[in-house]
């Protein structure tokens, strides 16, 4: 099995519904490797979201190749590419994660669910990931019930517990004060450090940056500076 | 994907707008039960017309000389074997024959010593009448005691004409199979009531034999034979023509054509009644599914983004609109049973009886729920909520994951 999570060459997104088409990205080469915490920077518009979709399958580039898990997302169907998603990437967006008529615990088997996983596994690993991401405590309440980093953080939870090659989060912390952007950061160090799962994020938020391993900087789609931290 | 949990999501989803489904489910339950109870009456009207048309010396098959109806009178008769019964021939059961009845009815003109009137002499065998409204009239005086009874059963209406009563006698004046007239006076046993004055004008009844012996014809004009259950009328009809060649085989719907058009009628009228409610009710569920959909634009995608496939969202539009069509349907067809039972040993109508009475209906009013009025609700509510998530699932699936995450 390759190294590289992600491979990305060559690509373009361009967006040309209106008058005037829009460049979202330009050329874009990015290689990201097994167990790497990354984390795109760039001013609003540069197109980190419209990377973390184009690498997550959630939309299509204009040009070039994209490859998760050794898998080309080009030549998938639109049901392929939804059981890429559903057994291969973990996302966390940055609101509206969780489905409102479910408690916690079953946002969090949801995505088993429609996995297939028997019902007994289901909630063996469900609560499983709860307590060990300190959330036991509010497993029983719906996302109304929840504070935004309390509903952040079952996010990630839902996101890692079936296990995906690649967390995909685009703003995690946007919504959160710092101290429960701490918090949600320390959750997301834990998922990659001790279960080696291999995180994307899109951020303004420098907290964010200062997690991951390595920082990307884009401008005008093109990847203008690619950053890791030393040691890490 | 799983479909408890596609369920358990659809179902919990209803419970988010408790309201706007609350109002929704009302109005169809309140729908299917109104379309039950009314349809009910419909059809109980519709049984009731039926049954007055059978009562009325029709039977479900009736057997007639040829040219009888165009020209009615002894000349126009046939004799059967004194021990002919309808369930001697092949293919007729005797579990479906109720009961027949052979009679003599010829025109005749009665006089009191006031009054004239034409009217129909009609011979019987008053045992054999229970097929007909004759067998549970009421009768003021004595009822005839056999075929050979010799005095008459008068309607109350002609007799208020005549102006003659029980005990008193009248002179008959009738045609012979000669062409000769005939004439002989008799002693009245009783006045009958009949569901409309036209019926106590229109007929005498005697002894079936007394007619014979007055006409010097041991002949019939016309038998009757009653079913247990409409159902069997077609096959018993084939089964007479076939054996009782020569003679004209009839059902009641060939005797009052206005009946069985209004009985047909009734049976589009009632298709037509639910599926004009229903399709009402159609366009209350698509709003209210199209908002429902609508107003999840992101959770829906969100749902597409982590892997649900567009199919799965579909079934749940699918779904939600089955649960709330399913759940109207059980409450509307129990508050509907509770609105019927009550009525269901028939409401008396007698302050309308006048109005009533004069299309030959009684006046109690007894509605009829029948399963196959109840399946067609259920079937077309079912189709209707089918249709009616077609518009909300195509919206549905064409929300893309993106288009939810951007706003
Ligand atoms: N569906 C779309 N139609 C048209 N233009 C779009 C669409 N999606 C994105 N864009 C444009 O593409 C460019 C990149 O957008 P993108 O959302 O990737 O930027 P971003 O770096 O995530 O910005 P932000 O930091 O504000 O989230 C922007 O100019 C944006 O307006
Ligand atoms: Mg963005």
């Amino acid at each position: 099995m390759s190294d590289l999570v992600v491979s990305c060459e060559g690509i373009t997104r361009v967006y040309a519904d209106d008058a005037v088409p829009v460049h979202a990205l330009r050329g874009v080469d990015f290689e990201v490797r097994r167990g790497e915490w990354t984390s795109l920077a760039g001013p609003s518009g540069s197109g980190k979201s419209t990377l973390l979709h184009v690498i997550g399958g959630l939309d299509r580039p204009t040009n070039g190749e994209v490859n998760v898990d050794g898998q080309r997302l080009g030549g998938l169907s639109e049901s392929q590419l939804s059981d890429l998603r559903l057994n291969k990437i973990g996302f966390v967006f940055q609101a509206y994660n969780l489905i409102p008529v479910l408690t916690a615990v079953e946002n969090v088997e949801f995505i088993m669910q429609l996995q297939g996983v028997g019902a007994a596994e289901r909630q063996t690993r469900a609560r499983a990931t709860l307590t060990r991401l300190g959330l036991d405590d509010i497993g029983d309440r719906r996302p109304g019930e929840l504070s935004g980093g309390q509903q952040q953080r079952v996010a990630v939870a839902r996101a890692v517990v079936t296990e995906p090659v690649l967390l995909l989060a685009d703003e995690p912390s946007a919504n959160l004060d710092s101290s429960t952007t701490q918090d949600l950061l320390e959750l997301l160090r834990n998922v990659n450090e001790q279960h080696g799962v291999t995180i994307v994020t899109a951020t303004h938020d420098p907290m964010v940056m200062d997690y991951a391993q390595r920082r990307v900087r884009l401008r005008d789609g093109a990847i203008e500076h690619d950053e890791s931290s030393s040691g890490a | 994907m799983n479909p408890m949990l596609l369920f358990q999501l659809s179902w919990r989803n209803l419970w988010r707008r408790r309201r706007r489904n609350g109002l929704l489910l009302a109005a169809i339950s309140f729908a299917v039960a109104g379309v039950v109870v009314l349809n009910s009456f419909i059809r109980g009207m519709q049984v009731q017309m039926t049954q007055t048309a059978v009562n009325n010396m029709n039977g479900h098959v009736k057997v007639l000389a040829p040219g009888y109806l165009d020209d009615p009178g002894i000349a126009r008769s046939f004799d059967l074997a004194k021990d002919w019964r309808p369930d001697v021939l092949e293919g007729i059961e005797a579990e479906m024959v109720a009961g027949w009845a052979s009679r003599v009815r010829v025109p005749a003109v009665v006089m009191s010593e006031r009054e004239t009137r034409g009217v129909q002499l009609v011979g019987i065998d008053p045992a054999a009448e229970a097929i007909s409204f004759i067998g549970d009239m009421a009768v003021e005086g004595e009822r005839l005691s056999g075929s050979e009874d010799g005095r008459l059963l008068v309607g109350r209406a002609l007799a208020e004409q005549l102006e003659t009563a029980a005990g008193r006698r009248i002179v008959l004046i009738t045609q012979g199979a000669d062409g000769r007239n005939r004439e002989a006076g008799y002693r009245i046993a009783g006045l009958y009531d009949a569901e409309g004055e036209g019926l106590e004008k229109a007929f005498l009844f005697t002894g079936i034999a007394n007619v014979q012996n007055l006409l010097d014809a041991s002949v019939i004009t016309e038998l009757s034979v009653r079913l247990t259950e409409d159902r069997h009328g077609p096959n018993v009809l084939s089964r007479m023509i076939d054996a009782l060649t020569g003679l004209d085989v009839l059902t009641w719907q060939d005797l009052e054509p206005t009946a069985a058009a209004m009985h047909e009628f009734v049976d589009v009228a009632i298709a037509m009644w639910f599926l004009i409610v229903m399709g009402a009710l159609a366009f209350g569920l698509i709003n209210t599914l199209v908002t429902a959909v609508m107003e999840r634009t992101r959770e829906l995608g969100m749902l597409r983004a982590v892997g649900m496939r567009p199919r799965a969202v579909v079934v749940q539009v699918v779904v939600e609109s089955m649960l709330i069509m399913v759940l109207g349907i059980v409450i509307g067809l129990a508050l509907g049973m509770l609105l019927y039972l009550p009525m269901a040993s028939g409401i008396d109508m007698s302050a309308f009886a006048a109005a009533t009475e004069e299309f030959g209906f009684s006046a109690l009013m007894v509605p009829k729920l029948e399963a196959g009025d109840i399946w067609l609700v259920v079937s077309l509510a079912i189709v209707i909520g089918l249709l009616a998530s077609v518009y909300p699932a195509w919206r549905s699936v064409k929300i893309t994951p993106l288009e939810a995450m951007r706003r």
